[in-house]
């Protein structure tokens, strides 16, 4: 495209240049050729006058010399007039005073429908020697053309004469004038004559006599009239005044003016017939004349535009011959990068650049369809594997109880755990099981990570499991566990193990551990590492001892057993969490639910590893026990709909299996209904914040206690309470519910916590008769 | 717990009854509001509240009946609860409400009631 612009130009240019050379010739030879037509036109004018001239003066030497009778000059006129085309009309009008006729002697003869016709002026009414055409000439001593004037005597036309006066020498010597000598010229004949001179279509010619009559002009209305009463448009009559008089003078003048006719520029030329004396001129329309430029000029237009189109479609042709693989190429490149890559390539044809890299580009493509397939097997087979292994990971969490997370309540005992792998399988373990009061507990760690471990863990969980109703104690458990891990060991994996025995009733555990992380202990605000006596790592060496750690765990204690995912878990600038770390976080989140607090733990470690892979399996069991006289729950719930639905079916089961009376059992309800109704209402929370409820039973007090991370709002002083009794439009919002919970309940506190509401109501359980209706249930 | 209302009209005596058995409470206020509303707009001179196998309400269903009572009161139409259980009753009484809603203890005290209107509508 590009290409044939520049050509386009290029040639543009000097086809322009060309033109340019072209036309100044072309007008240099126009300009003589309307020179030399006029200079030929006006020579014909003047030669014919000339003829007419020649005759007349003929005529006259010849009767300055020879006397002829009076038949005689009528035989010579009638042989001029009839034998000279040019000539109209002829006259000898003798001196009257050598007449023998009182009225003179002036035959005259004129071509009448082409017959030489006699008329005699010698008349009264010809009046010859009053004519001007006599009188002029005899007065100037010389011949004279006479002004045009319409003649009456014989031809009834418009003409102009001639006069040549003849002299004769008398025999005294002196010269005395003997006649005047005659030719008539016709108007007419005289246009036919000065017509020839013109140059193209519509141009015309003008004659003028002396005194500025028209006797030749296109128009014949013109003829006769003065050329001042001349219309002509855009020609005024000073420049008529000033052409005419230079013409007059002898100097060729030139005008420009408007056409008449047109909407073009016309030229007047005037000049002067040097016979006469006449001012001649033509008018030409300067566009009849440039007609030939403008001719060439479209012709070298058209020429230049066919050249130009011809060579732009030979440029294409060739262009695009060239370029048109490198276009499909195009294509096809935009086809390959979308992963078609069956698109077909242009053909490569000879050796030139185009060809070797159209080679090139389907030896890619080739190597490209290669690759991908090597890729897709390759994925296909990733992802074979990793469905895999997925289905490895249910298989291994549904080892675990609760798949991987667990929530466990009994009698004194509140437990949680979870396991987070930090690949899709892993090497960490939980477990626990409960057989009458004794609840056995069990976290792992299985060294190396992945496949490997999570095999190694699989056989372990599976020892674990069979010491189910065995009643061995921990330690003694520990070392058959050892012995059975060891058998067949070949690869040298082993688990580092805490194995626990809780008594419900008690409290007493009874744990062994083999070389497990010591768990953490929070107990009345403070939360540090046990102190424990640990043997060896399982399945290393048979027959090893493992001592026996017990712990009294008192009401309100939490116990954390976790692995070295938490607090051997690094960050970027590699340090480590730590123990330390963790029970701080422990005693921090002490007042939150057994549940939320194991998230809060996870999710500090998270933080803390930010954006570092996880590193190593992560495994968190808390166990929280409660006084055997003491019972509490805790529960989160988003709020929205069903809210009183979803906390009824959680509370008032709970509430029966403490044996609470019915009543209470409905009040309690009633009071949880009205707080939450009033968490959802005023808390604003987002839809993923929850708002936790926890129940507890202690020493004959029911509490309540609604933890929610809304904004700071307490119902008990904020929401007015409406008027008891009165007109229900005056009752504030919430001012009923709160109301129903401060007479349904003894004690009733607000606080804000960090960026959470808690809102705390109790209740004192009457037993006037019994002792205590709350007999703990047999578990 | 879910609440059933169930509605039986009497319309020799232009009484409704409206009776609720299970749970009035945040989650069951708003469908019975509108049932309730139903009966109302259809005018009847008594509307009972039959209350014998409600087991629960909450603030949120007593602002219910408290609208139903300031509504017939304006129109000079009666508004009554029946057969309130112990708990129920003191829910009311926690809140003085309702004090210008007939409140009547069993089926007896219900009928006696409607047999009064009625001879009294014979004697006009």
């Amino acid at each position: 495209m590009l290409l044939t612009l520049a050509l386009v130009l290029i040639m543009g240019g000097g086809m322009a240049l060309d033109y340019h050379f072209s036309r100044e010739e072309i007008l240099k030879r126009l300009a003589e050729e309307a020179r030399i037509e006029i200079g030929v036109a006006i020579n014909d004018t003047e030669n014919w006058l000339r003829g007419v001239q020649a005759t007349t003066q003929l005529l006259g030497r010849v009767l300055e010399r020879t006397d002829y009778s009076e038949d005689g000059l009528q035989q010579v006129l009638r042989d001029v007039v009839a034998n000279n085309d040019e000539i109209f009309g002829a006259a000898i009008a003798l001196n009257p005073s050598l007449s023998d006729n009182p009225e003179g002697f002036a035959p005259y003869y004129y071509l009448d429908n082409g017959v030489a016709s006699y008329a005699n002026l010698a008349s009264e009414q010809a009046n010859y020697q009053a004519q001007p055409w006599y009188t002029a000439p005899v007065k100037a001593g010389r011949p004279l053309w006479s002004e045009p004037y319409f003649d009456t005597g014989g031809g009834d036309v418009l003409m102009t004469t001639y006069s040549f006066p003849v002299y004769r020498i008398t025999d005294t010597g002196e010269r005395s004038l003997y006649a005047v000598v005659t030719a008539d010229v016709t108007l007419e004949d005289l246009q036919r004559v000065v017509g020839q001179l013109h140059l193209g279509e519509s141009s015309y010619s003008l004659l003028f006599s002396r005194e500025g009559l028209v006797m030749s002009s296109r128009n014949r209305a013109s003829v006769m009239k003065h050329y001042s009463q001349m219309a002509y448009k855009g020609v005024d009559l000073d420049s008529w005044h000033a052409l005419f008089g230079h013409a007059l003078g002898g100097e060729r003048v030139t005008a420009e003016f408007p056409c008449p006719e047109d909407t073009g520029r016309c030229t007047i030329r005037m000049g002067r017939l040097e016979s006469t004396g006449w001012p001649i001129g033509v008018v030409y329309s300067q566009r009849e004349i440039l007609a030939p430029l403008h001719r060439y000029e479209i012709k070298t237009a058209l020429l230049g535009l066919g050249t130009l189109l011809l060579m732009s479609l030979a440029v294409y042709l060739l262009t695009s011959r060239l370029t048109r693989p490198l276009q499909q190429l195009s294509i096809a490149s935009e086809h390959v990068a979308r992963g078609e890559l069956d698109v077909p390539l242009p053909q490569a044809q000879g050796d030139d650049e185009v060809s070797r890299l159209v080679r090139s580009f389907s030896s890619m493509n080739r190597e490209l369809k290669t690759y991908i397939q090597d890729l897709e097997t390759a994925t296909a087979n990733r992802s074979r594997l990793e469905g895999e292994l997925n289905a490895a990971r249910d298989i291994q969490m549904s080892m675990l109880p609760g798949g991987g997370e667990v929530m466990w309540q009994a009698g004194g005992v509140n437990l949680w755990a979870q396991v987070l792998p930090a690949k899709t399988v892993g090497g960490d373990l939980y477990t626990y099981f409960r057989d009458g009061n004794q609840l056995l507990l069990a976290v792992g760690d299985v060294s190396d990570k992945g496949v490997p471990a999570a095999l190694f863990m699989a056989r372990s969980i599976s020892f674990i499991q069979q010491l189910a109703g065995n009643d061995v104690p921990p330690d003694a458990a520990m070392a058959r566990l050892n012995n059975a891990l060891e058998r067949d060991n070949q690869s040298c994996m082993f688990v580092t193990l805490f194995l626990g025995i809780l008594d419900l009733d008690s409290g007493e555990l009874c744990f062994a551990s083999a070389g497990h992380t010591a768990p953490s202990l929070l107990r009345q605000g403070q939360a540090q590492s046990i102190v424990q006596d640990t043997g060896p790592a399982l399945g290393l060496a048979a027959d090893q001892v493992y001592p026996r750690n017990t712990l009294q765990l008192s009401g309100g204690d939490r116990l954390a057993i976790f692995t070295d995912g938490i607090d051997e878990a690094f960050n970027a600038d590699a340090r480590m969490y730590g123990v330390e770390r963790a029970n701080e976080e422990l005693l921090a989140n002490a007042g939150l639910p057994l549940e939320a607090c194991g998230h809060a733990l996870i999710a500090s470690v998270n933080k803390h590893t930010g954006d570092q892979p996880q590193s190593d399996d992560i495994t968190l069991m808390l166990l929280e026990y409660t006084a055997s006289d003491g019972r509490s729950g805790s529960h989160s719930f988003t709020t929205g709909a069903g809210l009183t639905s979803r906390i009824e079916a959680w509370l008032q089961p709970l509430l029966r299996g403490w044996a609470v009376p019915a009543d209470l059992v409905t009040e309690f309800t009633l009071v949880a209904e009205e707080l939450a109704t009033n968490v959802h209402k005023y808390a604003a929370l987002a839809p993923d914040e929850q708002l936790i409820v926890t129940l507890a039973l202690q020493a004959n007090t029911l509490a309540l206690e609604i933890r929610d991370p809304g904004k700071p709002f307490d119902p008990l002083s904020e929401g007015h309470r409406s008027t008891l009794g009165a007109d229900i439009d005056s009752a504030e919002i919430g001012g009923l519910g709160v109301h129903l919970v401060t007479r349904l309940t003894d004690r009733q506190s607000y606080r804000r916590e960090g960026n959470h509401n808690v809102l705390r109501v109790e209740k004192d359980i009457p037993h006037p008769d019994c002792g205590s209706p709350l007999e703990p249930p047999k578990n | 717990m879910d609440l059933t209302t169930t509605v039986a009209i009497d319309e020799e005596n232009s009484v409704a009854r409206v009776a609720l058995a299970g749970a009035l409470n945040t989650d069951t206020a708003p469908a019975f509001e509108l049932r309730l509303q139903d009966v109302l707009n259809r005018g009847y001179q008594l509307t009972v509240l039959d209350m014998k196998d409600l087991d629960y309400i909450s603030s949120a269903g007593l602002r219910v009946i408290f609208k139903a009572a300031k509504q017939t009161k304006n129109d000079g139409r009666k508004l009554a609860a029946a057969n309130r259980k112990p708990h129920i009753d003191k829910v009311f009484d926690i809140l003085k409400a309702l004090p210008d809603m007939a409140v009547f203890a069993n089926e007896q005290e219900l009928d006696d009631y409607l047999d009064s209107m009625q001879r009294k509508l014979r004697d006009e």
